[in-house]
């Protein structure tokens, strides 16, 4: 009987949800298959059946306590749809910014609390110590940093929101409050410091980055698509857009698509083994239409960033690689440069003097019985498609979220990474780190994409074709 | 003056877990002096370690789920290590130990803690909670009264 096993990583730490990994070994003790497996349902889908159309968006962000603006931005957008209105331009100002300050705090949050242990402490560091302890121990002035910059971000949804966690801000038609001077002036007095504290990260970053050759190699390094949001002249885009696809050679798939559009051409795949779907490509099938969201996947498509400091780091970024960036552990860099470029983007739009007008709502009945909001949470791409019936009640409900359009990516990841790193039959700490480490770059929200309710954490088994679990690691 | 930090914790849509919410919508009824901030949180966080670093006091309110429901309590509370390596177990002392370790300071802090009986998914509160408000409300008074000794002596109730 060939001695083939399994091993285990359960829960997986340092992610946002409730995840296992499994590694399937051979007789040689070789890594020949790989599953990331997210454990968690919560089923926000059909939960929302049967509820108003309106309480859509305060419903919807309590998917996730880390990016609920997120969820309140597409879920109004759809709304929108269904309204069939134009926003005042004044909402649609304050949104971006909202949306922008989202994107700063849960970037500020996955760079600094979930992956600079392993960036600053090094990726076979005692796993006691990698954590976020460890590096306000080892290095405090990025901690400071990392503490600054979130807290930069929240204040801001905050100021704007009301409050920092579930916000009901933002309201189908625009957003339920104009921006007050005082507020603007506050936020604008705080950006100099946070543009200084993203200055200075990348530049860190960048000197870091050297010390981890092998994993840029072996992170999710392969061909993908890319899929993210541009404006109409080719600069990135957060709020609203259309939405472009290319590939590993840099090469336009697709452009100019319609978000309203997107089952047209994204579908989603349900496997055995996972909570947690798996969108692709539709034209390439599934699996070949795998396609990366995200920081990475944003840059990749976008041409700039469209702000003077943001596209000078996105021109040395696209100078890793002469076509498309393709390692994963890039996503880190993109994710700084985004925030960046959030930052310096928050500042141009708070100067616009049409931003404290006090027009900020449109008012309508529901004219429409179908409605799709789409934009950019932190993660990549996020789809809200709604049906309601005469009495604006919803009937029907789809969520597309980034992390299960990064799904198979991420499975292909594990299995690049563990196929590297993983020898034998003992799983040695380091080994470990680098498997959760991969999906990391991608900043999984598992709470958010199988819409379910969860505690958090990764567990590795090492099973044999028998079925047989020969080892298993599990973090509390 | 730097300012007596009340900062309350829990989850208001997890009956008794929802405490410190109501101790701290009764307490902004309240004649409060201006240094006096209160915070509700539901999970404290690293970020909570400025403005805990900048305070001359801080107060911390939870639902506790061990001893007896309606059981008030009050501790003091020291900087100490993370006992967790993920932060959403950031206790108190992990908090104060934080402030001290990257900003230099940790001020003076307390704990009061009101045993909850039902943790359920809900808003209401259980009785023993309920009947509890009112003493908490007082120890908090109590508690910013003794962190500003130097002002002239005033009610607050």
């Amino acid at each position: 009987m060939a001695n083939n096993r399994t091993i285990v990583i359960d829960p997986v730490t340092r992610i946002e949800g409730h995840s296992k990994i499994t590694l399937h070994l051979d007789d040689k003790g070789e890594v020949v298959d790989a599953r990331f497996h997210v454990t968690q349902f919560r089923g926000f889908e059909k939960l929302c059946e049967g509820r108003p159309f309106s309480e859509m968006p305060s419903l919807m962000a309590r998917i996730c306590g880390i990016c609920p603006v997120s969820h309140l931005i597409a879920s109004a957008k759809a709304c929108d749809a269904l309204l069939a209105v134009r926003i005042p331009p004044a909402a649609d100002k304050l949104r971006r910014i909202f949306n922008m300050a989202q994107i700063v705090q849960s970037h500020a949050l996955s760079v600094f609390h979930l992956s600079s242990p392993d960036l600053v402490l090094g990726m076979d560091a005692d796993p006691a110590k990698s954590n976020l302890w460890g590096v306000f121990e080892k290095d405090p002035q990025l901690a400071r940093d990392g503490i600054r910059l979130r807290q930069f971000g929240q204040q801001i949804i905050e100021r704007l929101g009301g409050k920092r966690i579930h916000p009901a801000w933002v309201v189908p038609g625009g957003v339920s409050e104009p921006l007050s001077q005082a507020d603007r002036d506050a936020i604008l007095y705080s950006i100099p410091e946070a543009l200084q504290i993203a200055v200075r990260t990348i530049s860190w970053f960048k000197q870091v980055t050297g010390s981890f050759r092998e994993e840029i190699a072996a992170f999710g390094n392969f061909p993908s698509l890319f899929l993210g949001t541009v404006k109409e002249d080719g600069s990135i885009a957060f709020y609203d857009g259309k939405l472009r696809i290319g590939d590993a050679t840099a090469t336009l798939v697709a452009d100019g698509l319609s978000p309203a559009r997107y089952f047209d051409y994204l579908g989603e795949k349900v496997e055995s083994w996972s909570y947690l779907k798996s969108a692709y490509y539709k034209p390439k099938g599934y699996p070949d239409g795998m396609y990366r969201v995200g920081p990475l996947a944003r840059l990749n498509v976008a041409d700039r960033c469209g702000t003077e400091r943001a596209d000078q780091e996105l021109a040395e970024f696209k100078e890793l690689q002469r076509a498309a960036i393709l390692s994963s552990f890039h996503y880190h860099q993109a994710r700084l440069i985004e925030l960046l470029y959030c930052i310096e983007r928050m500042e141009q739009l708070l100067t616009d003097p049409e931003i404290l007008s006090k027009h900020v709502r449109a008012v309508a009945e529901p004219n429409a019985q179908e409605g799709v909001g789409a934009s950019e949470a932190p993660r990549g791409t996020l789809f809200h498609h709604y049906k309601i019936d005469d009495h604006g009640l919803v009937r029907w409900a789809n969520l597309i979220i980034a992390t299960g359009q990064n799904n198979l990516a991420m499975n292909r990841s594990v299995l690049q990474v563990a196929r590297h790193f993983v020898r034998g039959d003992k799983l040695e700490p380091g080994m470990l780190n680098r498997v959760e480490a991969v999906i990391r770059t991608y900043d999984p929200c598992l709470s958010c994409s199988t819409h379910a309710a969860g505690q958090m954490a990764l567990r590795v088994q090492l099973v044999a074709p028998s079925g047989e679990i020969v080892d298993e690691v599990a973090r509390p | 003056m730097a300012p007596v930090l009340i900062i309350g914790c829990g989850n208001p849509l997890r009956c008794d877990d929802g405490m410190a919410w109501r101790v701290a919508e009764a307490l902004s009824l309240r004649q409060l002096p201006p240094e006096v901030k209160i915070m509700v949180q539901h999970q404290l966080t690293p970020e909570l370690a400025v403005p805990v670093s900048q305070a001359q006091a801080v107060i911390f309110l939870d639902a506790a789920c061990e001893g007896r429901p309606g059981e008030l309590r009050r501790e003091a509370v020291s900087p100490g290590p993370a006992a967790a390596a993920f932060s959403h177990e950031f206790s108190p002392a992990a908090l104060l130990g934080l402030a001290r370790e990257l900003y230099g300071r940790s001020p003076e802090a307390c704990a009061i803690t009101l045993c909850g009986a039902c943790f359920d998914h809900g808003e209401g509160l259980s009785v023993e909670v309920q009947a509890g408000l009112p003493q908490v409300v007082a120890m908090v008074l109590e508690q910013v009264q003794s962190a500003l000794p130097a002002r002239e002596e005033r009610e607050y109730r």
